[in-house]
């Protein structure tokens, strides 16, 4: 399989990680914290999603809206009982609280859901491409045949939608815009009228309501567990900070670019060194931050 | 320094208060030693008519990596107890079982084998891992109570543990004893299937873990004896989002069956990537992966993959699956089996012993299981039989049962294949062939 | 004067008497025949004394680093892990897989800290620029690269089965069980309290005010001339060299290290038990983390009067253990003992 094949792979990773990446930046830029429970978001996004799917009778794709719904408003109810009474202390007490709550949440789950992995019902037709050309450099295939599954396809073009909507919403509405506000100069933002704590709310909705779908979308591609969202984490944590903390574009960007990256280090590297794909996502992250601490789109930079 | 304000706590009498009470505490306990000691560390004796209650200790997977197992293992073990209960129980007393969670945690199991063994004065162990054993092996050593553990495929204890076929002479034994088929067997049971099939090239897919690294090497070192040649090898981490890419890697290269050693969930992940990308080729399982659930999500693309398990064929497997499926509906695994035979073989050792200590046990475990007796397949038979003064031979659910000198279980394999939507028995490598590929003196 | 009058106390002197005399007592029953008698029941109760004093010094090493100068460093367990494998690396005999040398141990246990300083002047060379949760997050992403590190290079490091065979120094001096335990306790106790005497000297001079300015006010301490990123990086190194100490004793006391103890649960119980004692005050997270290991301890013994299954349990446990983190930053984030105000977290 070519190169091409592989970073088809990664659009794919990239894809979902992107959908998290944009809630979590966005809590990042606005709220000011990084959000260590955010995957416990999209686990518990995964577990609305196959309850309504499988105790309701409703198509998936509906699971799939009434997950994102479900997503958002746990993140709000979270948000109003842990990190909104102590805004004012500063990001590494939020980020402990969050740790915290993370820890509580994921073994809360697990009480509740039981050791049992739990899949999604859905079936997968693949689409093959095997008539382009190899292309090959070296030993390299450029190009070659490839295929994609239709839940993939599905995966990206959720994703797509997601980009055109976020855009929508930070360029075109008044919230959007009083976001952007706040997250450029809150103290500026305040003065010019915008509600802060309102907009904060409506950042922990829509980061909840993408956490939701982001995990849906995992679970049908692995499985809901306890677990689920907690396994990317670092991934999405990686992709906002890489993109430039607070930056939703930056944050699509991160994501793509983590996921090729551990696509292609899984083709490329050593065949003993396989397990070592998701080490080199850090360490590119590290890589990054000292020599861009404020990451590949940020402008603000975050020096001590 | 702050000033001492009444509102906080007084640091001072905190410490004042941790502090006496520890030497108040120890004073007690310096000398010289050689008096009797007031240590109780034998197991529950009462007065001179012998325990009332006899007590194992199960350091368990509550939670952790392979919590989803344990509910099959409490089953088989907590049907265990209640069928010697019912025949009257070792030295007549009641056995009864203390579970506690290690969480699959080398620093959790010492403490808990710690408390176990020094606070609820179990008399033996039924439980720990090979990531728990391995790191732990000194300190088990200093414990001196028998581990009597169906977990543990790890070629680390290939070598270490048991007996030496020396039962009266404690001074050399290790300790440890597995009523499972150690990697290194069934492995080479599934290479001679292998081969047999003629499959003469393997690629391979592995986790990174000490389990699934430990499975492919006893796979490969049988497989390229027997003349097999592995064609590429991908090592993924566990619980990843997808496996395209290392798929995609792996099949690049030529080869006529593929070996996949992942856990269960990771496993799915995989192998309906593979599904998807229509690779084909022949799969050849893990043992662990021989189970229901991948073939529920896999599909049908899964059709005659197969398997090789250990533990489903000792002599008495019949007796075993009459008392588990009555005893609860947890899902049965690989290690239930060998679960239930090391309740039976310890319980047949206190009642060979006449005595619940660890010591006893540990002499008695490889004269109970060892052949040359009068063969049992049940803790009642076996207490008749030692009754009559008899010497028994346990041959268990899983295997005969027969502890070589390091504590290890020969068993013959069965070959599992998916077929129809289920995993049914399709062939089986005997002990016999098995113990071929094993050196002696080596396992 | 009486005897009493002339005990030096304040500036840690009184840790420095109290680790020595454990120190020379558990010397005592280490090259005697002394023995000591101990109920069984208290066995595990010494083990995990045993696991509090190592992971004391890690505590204080990272009650130097955030307590005192405002230095967020999530992957602490990465030093911990550094001290340990190096120790045993060096010194290990027979080890199944991996590298074991089998050089003295107090060479191993030498290169072990210095190993965990090295890796600390790395990190910190690199990240200490950066604002507090981002210190957070890159540290974290060491501590987690360490680890993929040693459990995929299994020739070198042993993968998950660890280097075995390390020396393990008190336990072949004494073979009574009893004395064992004690003896270890009260040596690596009095270690402890040794380093705890050390890092209380190093804070109460002033240079722990230059540190603890560079925490409140990171600007200010600079426009008085003082060059903040030499001490933070002192600082840092001087906390992971610490872990470092603590890792390598680790190892000698364990004999054998392996990658499963060495996860992110330890570097979540000492941060739990620092910010629960109190930031800045050393006594006061020692405390903290009596308590939180305490509590732990203690619920193991819960299970036989609660109703739950053991499974339940152990998960109820740890829903309390990150609920305490959550409450203790909310209602009490001086810790029981810290100082609110010294802390800058009064409102």
């Amino acid at each position: 399989m070519g190169l091409l094949q592989n970073i088809i792979f990664g659009v794919i990773t990239g894809s979902y990680i992107a959908i998290a990446a944009i809630g979590f930046t966005l809590i990042y830029g606005i709220v000011n914290m990084i959000n260590f429970a955010y995957g416990e978001y999209l686990t518990l996004g995964a577990f609305i999603g196959l309850f309504a799917a499988t105790a309701l009778p409703i198509p998936l794709p509906v699971a799939v809206l009434v997950a994102m719904a479900g997503g958002g408003l746990v993140s709000i109810v979270l948000a109003r009982a842990f990190f909104t009474p102590i805004n004012q202390t500063g990001p590494v007490p939020l980020l402990l609280t969050s740790i915290g709550l993370g820890i509580a949440l994921r073994n809360a789950i697990r009480l509740v859901a039981g050791r049992q992995a739990r899949y999604y019902d859905t079936e997968a037709t693949t689409f093959r491409f095997d008539a382009i050309p190899d292309l090959s450099v070296g030993s390299v295939d450029l190009l070659g045949g490839f295929f994609v599954t239709s839940e993939q396809l599905i995966v990206v073009g959720s994703a797509v939608v997601v980009f055109i909507a976020i855009h929508g919403l930070l360029t075109r509405t008044d919230v959007g815009i009083a976001m952007r506000a706040m997250g450029d100069n809150e103290s500026l933002a305040r003065v010019r009228g915008v509600d802060t704590q309102l907009i904060r709310d409506s950042v922990w909705i829509l980061a909840g309501v993408l956490a939701g779908l982001s995990g849906v979308l995992l679970a049908i591609q692995t499985n809901v567990n306890a677990t689920t969202g907690f396994s990317e984490i670092l991934q999405i944590l990686s992709a906002a900070i890489l993109g430039g903390a607070g930056s939703p574009y930056g944050a699509i960007l991160g994501a793509y670019l983590i996921g090729i990256i551990l696509a292609l280090s899984t083709a490329f590297l050593p065949s003993g060194m396989g397990g070592l794909s998701s080490a080199i996502a850090f360490a590119i992250l590290i890589l990054v931050l000292l020599v861009k601490p404020s990451g590949i789109t940020g402008t603000e930079v975050r020096e001590a | 320094m702050s000033s001492d304000n009444t509102a906080h706590v007084n640091r001072r009498a905190f410490l004042t208060i941790a502090g006496g009470s520890g030497i108040a505490g120890l004073s007690g306990c310096v000398g010289f030693g050689g008096e009797g000691d007031g240590n109780g560390g034998s197991g529950g004796s009462g007065g001179s008519s012998g325990p009332e209650t006899i007590t194992l200790g199960q350091p368990g997977a509550l939670s952790g990596q392979w919590d989803f197992l344990q509910p099959g293992i409490s089953q088989g073990t907590d049907a265990a107890v209640s069928q010697i209960n019912e025949a009257g129980g070792p030295l007549g007393a009641e056995l009864e079982v203390v579970r506690r969670d290690t969480a699959v945690d080398p620093q959790e199991a010492r403490t808990v084998a710690t408390q176990l063994v020094e606070n609820d004065d179990v008399v033996a162990l039924i439980g720990l891992f090979s990531s728990e054993i391995n790191p732990l092996w000194d300190f088990l050593q200093d414990l001196s109570t028998p581990v009597v553990t169906p977990w543990p495929g790890s070629t680390f204890l290939d070598t270490r543990g048991g007996d030496k076929r020396t039962p009266t002479d404690i001074s050399d034994d290790e300790w440890v004893w597995r009523t499972v088929v150690g990697d290194t067997v069934h492995t080479s049971g599934s290479a001679a299937f292998a081969m047999e099939e003629g499959h003469e090239t393997l690629g391979v897919i592995n986790g990174n873990t000490e389990g699934e690294r430990s499975y492919v090497e006893g796979f490969l070192s049988a497989y390229e004896a027997n003349g097999g040649t592995v064609a590429e090898r991908v090592e993924v981490e566990l619980g990843a989002s997808s496996y395209q890419s290392a798929l995609s890697r792996l099949f690049e290269a030529d080869f006529d069956a593929f070996l996949v050693s992942l856990p269960q969930e990771s496993a799915i992940t995989a192998l309906s990537d593979w599904s998807d990308g229509d690779y084909g080729r022949q799969p050849i399982l893990s043992d662990t992966l021989t189970s229901q659930a991948v073939i529920d999500q896999v599909g049908s693309d899964l059709e005659g993959a197969w398997g090789a398990t250990p533990g489903q064929s000792g002599p008495n497997y019949d007796t075993f699956e009459a008392a588990y499926s009555e005893a609860g509906d947890a899902d049965m695994n690989a290690w239930t089996p060998p679960a239930w035979d090391a309740v039976q073989v310890t319980a047949l050792a206190i009642e060979r012993a006449g005595e619940a200590t660890p010591e006893a046990v540990q002499r008695n475990i490889g004269p109970v299981s060892r052949s040359g007796g009068t063969k049992v397949s049940t803790f009642a038979e076996g207490k008749e039989a030692l009754a009559n003064g008899e010497e028994i031979n346990y041959e268990g659910a899983a295997t005969p049962v027969n502890f070589t000198q390091h504590g290890n279980v020969f068993g013959s394999v069965s070959i599992n294949t998916a077929q129809n939507g289920e995993f049914t028995q399709t062939g089986e490598v005997s002990a016999a062939d098995v113990r071929e590929f094993v050196e002696e003196g080596e396992y | 004067m009486s005897a009493l009058d002339r005990i030096p106390s304040g500036n840690g002197d009184l840790a420095l008497l109290a680790g020595v005399f454990c120190f020379l007592i558990g010397g005592l029953f280490v090259l005697t025949p002394l023995q000591v008698q101990l109920p069984n029941m208290f066995y595990v109760f010494v083990e995990v004394g045993i696991l509090f004093v190592i992971y004391g010094l890690l505590v204080l090493g990272l009650d130097l680093q955030y307590g005192h100068t405002g230095l967020v460093n999530f992957g602490h367990v990465a030093f911990f892990a550094v001290g340990a494998y190096g120790t045993a690396m060096l010194s290990a005999q027979d080890t199944f897989v991996g590298i074991g040398l089998g050089y003295p141990w107090p060479l191993a246990l030498g290169v072990g800290v210095v190993a965990a300083a090295v890796v600390g002047l790395g990190v910190s060379a690199t990240s200490i620029r950066l604002r507090g949760d981002f210190l957070a997050i890159v540290t974290l992403a060491t501590a987690e690269i360490l680890h993929s590190i040693f459990v995929n290079f299994e020739g070198v490091f042993g993968g998950n089965v660890g280097i075995l065979g390390v020396p393990r120094p008190i336990a072949a001096l004494v073979s009574q069980a009893d004395t064992r335990l004690i003896a270890t306790l009260l040596v690596l106790g009095g270690i402890t309290l040794v380093g705890l005497a050390g890092v209380t000297r190093l804070t109460s001079a002033p240079y722990g005010r230059v540190l603890r300015a560079i925490r409140a006010d990171e600007l200010v301490t600079r426009s008085v001339g003082k060059s903040t990123v030499t001490y933070k990086t002192q600082a840092f190194v001087y906390g992971a060299a610490l872990a470092g100490l603590a890792g390598g004793l680790f190892a000698l006391y364990n004999g054998a290290v392996a990658p499963g103890f060495f996860t992110i649960q330890v570097t979540v119980t000492v941060w739990i038990g620092m910010l629960l004692g109190g930031a800045a005050n050393h006594r006061a997270v020692l405390a903290g983390l009596s308590i939180i290991m305490g509590i732990r301890l203690v619920s193991r013994f819960a299970l036989t009067v609660t109703p739950v299954p053991s499974d339940v349990f152990a998960s109820i446990r740890l829903v309390v253990v990150g609920l305490i983190l959550v409450a203790v930053i909310r209602y009490r984030p001086a810790g029981i003992w810290g100082d609110a105000q010294e802390l800058g977290v009064d409102r």
